[in-house]
């Protein structure tokens, strides 16, 4: 079997073997979906009128906050991943995939896609609740781009927490994973637009790669998608992806031999 | 040493093991302390604009309006997270050594409760101080901060005790792990966040019936404006039905434990 | 020329952060085709060494090679010619057998007929072809002691790391694994075992190591390492008061020993040779003698002689009824 094909088989059954763990465990989706889900209807209950702020280019706090919430639903998702991780390392079973010769750009991207993937789940939930209850159609551009962030900001998230679970080998290390992708989606325009931020949240949220994504998600929902909203975005999730990935495999290849 | 000493020693003894369970795993003590944190400086950050809004009380800032939620978000998940650990003493048989002990069995629900207590201080200490540090102003002074300290300290351990009756019933972890979603619903749609009357319905309505509505109103009182003997009163009442219920709750899984033995 | 060593290890050491140097410069070598019993009490070192070999750890000291290949710059070729069973490699519930044993096989690159292929053959050796569709979850610890070894056997590795493989198994699974290493090893595999289980060792083992405090401290096959403690002794109970007469009338023999329990040691130079007349002389002599056991030194007598410790009280006593029962 030549080296591409080996590769892909693997990252196929170590894909499975994660599908398992939604599959088998009666539930075990629910978490996931469920804390998304929650902080939207919740955002959007107690922070509704917002809207009647001056400065506010939008009178649909629903479709303000569903990108965030789908975010989010990818942040937590990618987490995940780190937890799993981390237990597997402290139950001992990613010994067997360490003495394995599969190469271990092929393990790291297992767990990343793994990630990418299951983040629709809650980002799909979310967004149906959110159509159901009036929030705006992105249209199909602006959908795409949606499931473009939703999946990448997963990966990036998930790169974030296996680096960590690499490093402290320890579920223990489950708050840290969490808290850094909580802090990175919530600095943003997340609650109002950034010109209406409080003076320190301001300046994080300009420089906050996150921002950038969050409002390109965004534009689709409160407007028209354009060329000019979108680019930076897209550069700020693969500059994230490529920093990030690279310090988990890094970590990765430093987890054995 | 009367029966009595010995007891409240018992009692202390658990509570500091509590404690320092706490202390000893991160997974714990993130919700206490850390999450509250982190949601209190973005929401104030985020939304510190709605303090323009039209009917939005008077206050001096966002922040001072905003303590009394991050205390009962903190109070809230340091009772959920002394049930999980209470769920991991019966999962690990941690529990069966103190059933064997010569100590009233009521003394582990009340240890329990007292390290929730502890976590309750300490929360309230700390977004005091971090309120305080940030630029929010106690109206009241010390007597309003005292009775905040005192409030929350009560609430955390009446939670606590709701906490204690679902690890007694389930003796699983992961069931009172699961609660951490409805703590979140619980808070939301109540006025821990916002003004009541600035919500969006249906969380509007449902927050003039929450309990926890009448405790974080008991709470931010003494911060944003002068103590009212009804609020506090309110917020005592709350906290005293939430704290009968837990009690009674812990007591009754408690005797079935013992009596089914698990 | 010399068949190339399956394993060959250099002055192996590992240092972990706060100076606790856990490997302190192991040299080792075990042949093509051997199965190396490693022994050492807990904390020796074995884990650190085992992990070391199979790439999980990287050495702060010292070389070794795995099937010919070095373990830090041949890390990837050491991990295509091993098969690891792990003591604490935990299954994972979630799965199925057969599922493991196939991921297993991708995880090493077979194609996907041929890791299906070779997953069912092995469930079948490993007498697990019933269970195999059945959750890793529901398995007795036996059953999932056969599973692992089956994953390990999956691509058909050179050299088998079998880390105290039967550790905490009731004796007639202990027995379905040492069968299973024993044909495997006939098959041409070289096996490194660890084991707390002297018997185990005994059994299997062509060469044992004894591993203490970080190095070797004895190395050889069992029966040499049993001969170098000496002859065999002789143990008597005595009935009644008669024990100072039939320890002078035994003294005629061999060397006595000092005996803490009431019985009469005495070494016997010629072995079992030394016993008829020794019986004969105490008929002679109007003595009647309880009961009579001729004691070969054990490999737990090595394992204290040359460490200091006796591995868990329990061991030693099944390794005693297994040497009364031999």
């Amino acid at each position: 079997m030549g080296n591409r094909r080996r590769n892909l088989a693997t990252i196929g059954v170590l894909m499975a073997r994660t599908r398992n763990e939604l599959v088998r465990v009666p539930g075990a989706a629910i978490p996931g979906v469920l804390a998304p889900t929650i902080f939207f209807l919740g955002l959007n209950g107690v922070f509704g009128h917002l809207t009647s702020l001056r400065g506010f280019d939008t009178d649909s706090y629903l479709s303000f906050v569903v990108p965030v919430s789908m975010l989010q639903g990818a942040g937590f998702t990618g987490a995940a991943t780190g937890v799993n991780l981390a237990r597997d390392i402290e139950q001992g079973w990613f010994d067997r995939l360490l003495v394995s010769p599969a190469p271990r750009w092929v393990l790291l991207t297992s767990g990343v896609l793994s990630a990418s993937v299951r983040a629709l789940i809650p980002a799909g939930f979310v967004f149906t609740i959110a159509l159901i209850l009036g929030a705006h159609w992105p249209g199909l551009i602006g959908l795409a781009l949606t499931v473009i962030a939703v999946m990448t900001m997963a990966a990036i998230a998930a790169c974030w927490a296996t680096m960590l679970a690499l490093r402290y080998k320890s579920q223990a290390a489950a708050p840290l994973m969490q808290i850094g992708m909580f802090v990175l989606i919530l600095t943003t325009s997340a609650y109002a637009p950034v010109a209406l931020l409080q003076g320190w949240l301001q300046d994080i949220a300009r420089y906050n790669p996150a921002t950038k994504i969050l409002e390109t998600v965004r534009q689709g929902f409160l407007g028209g998608v354009s060329w000019g909203d979108t680019w930076p975005g897209l550069l700020a999730l693969a500059g994230m992806l490529a920093v990030l990935g690279a310090l988990a495999l890094r970590g990765m290849r430093r987890a054995a031999v | 040493m009367s029966a009595v000493a010995h007891n409240a020693r018992v009692v202390a003894a658990l509570g500091a093991r509590a404690v320092r369970q706490t202390f000893r795993r991160p997974q714990l003590m993130a919700p206490i302390l850390l999450f509250p944190t982190l949601l209190l400086a973005v929401q104030t950050g985020g939304a510190g604009g709605a303090i323009h809004l039209p009917g939005f009380p008077h206050v001096h800032g966002f922040l001072d309006f905003m303590l009394a939620g991050a205390m009962m978000q903190s109070l809230m998940l340091a009772g959920n997270s002394g049930g999980i650990a209470m769920a991991v003493d019966l999962e690990m048989g941690f529990t069966d050594r103190l059933f064997a002990a010569p100590i009233p069995r009521f003394a582990i629900v009340l240890g329990r409760l007292a390290g929730s207590a502890a976590l309750g201080l300490l929360s309230a200490v700390w977004f005091i101080a971090i309120g305080l540090i940030f630029g929010a102003r106690i109206e009241d002074g010390v007597p309003g901060a005292l009775l905040v300290i005192v409030l929350v300290t009560l609430s955390a351990m009446a939670v606590g005790g709701l906490g204690a009756a679902i690890a007694l019933r389930t003796g699983r972890a992961s069931v009172v792990q699961g609660l951490f979603p409805l703590v979140l619903v619980l808070l939301f749609v109540s006025s821990a966040f916002f003004p009541q009357q600035l919500m969006v319905e249906p969380a509007r309505t449902i927050a003039d019936y929450n309990p926890l509505s009448f405790i974080v109103e008991g709470l931010r009182e003494p911060v944003i404006a002068d103590v009212s003997a009804a609020q506090v009163g309110e917020a005592l009442l709350a906290v005293v039905g939430i704290a009968a219920i837990g009690l009674i709750a812990s007591a009754f899984a408690l005797r079935r434990r013992l009596r089914t033995g698990g | 020329m010399l068949p190339m060593p399956a394993i060959e290890v250099e002055g192996l050491e590992r240092k972990f952060s706060g100076g606790v140097l856990a490997v302190a410069g192991v040299d080792l070598e075990v042949a093509e085709g051997e199965i190396y019993g490693f022994l050492g009490p807990n904390g020796a070192g074995k884990t650190t060494t085992v992990r070391m070999l199979t790439t999980l750890l990287r050495p702060t000291g010292g070389r070794a090679t795995v099937a010919g290949h070095d373990i830090v710059t041949g890390a990837a070729a050491v991990r295509r010619s091993i098969g690891v069973a792990l003591q604490e490699a935990a299954l994972d519930p979630l799965m199925t057998g057969r599922e493991l044993i196939r991921l297993q096989a991708t995880l090493h690159g077979l194609a996907r007929q041929e890791g299906r292929r070779r997953a069912d053959d092995l469930l079948d050796r490993v007498d697990l072809s019933e269970a195999a569709d059945r959750r890793i979850g529901t398995y007795s610890g036996g059953m999932q002691r056969r599973l692992d070894l089956a994953a390990a056997l999956v691509h058909e590795p050179r050299v088998l790391f079998l880390d105290e493989p039967t550790t905490g198994l009731d004796p007639v699974s202990r027995k379905g694994i040492w069968e299973e290493v024993a044909k495997l090893n006939r098959g041409g595999t070289t096996v490194f075992l660890t084991t707390q289980y002297l018997e185990e060792a005994d059994r299997l083992a062509d060469r044992v190591g004894i591993i203490d405090r970080g190095k070797i401290v004895a190395e050889d096959k069992p029966s040499t390492l049993k001969q170098e403690l000496g002859p065999p002794h002789l143990a008597l109970s005595v009935a009644g008061d008669a024990t100072d007469r039939v320890r002078e009338v035994v003294a005629r023999f061999g060397k006595p020993l000092p005996s803490g329990d009431g019985k009469v040691l005495v070494e016997l130079e010629r072995g079992a040779g030394d016993i008829a007349p020794i019986v004969v002389a105490l008929d002679q002599a109007g003595l009647a003698v309880e009961s009579l056991e001729l004691v070969e030194p054990s490999l737990d007598d090595v394992f204290v002689a040359k460490t200091g410790y006796h591995l868990a009280e329990e061991e030693k006593a099944e390794a005693a009824a297994a040497e009364a029962s031999a």
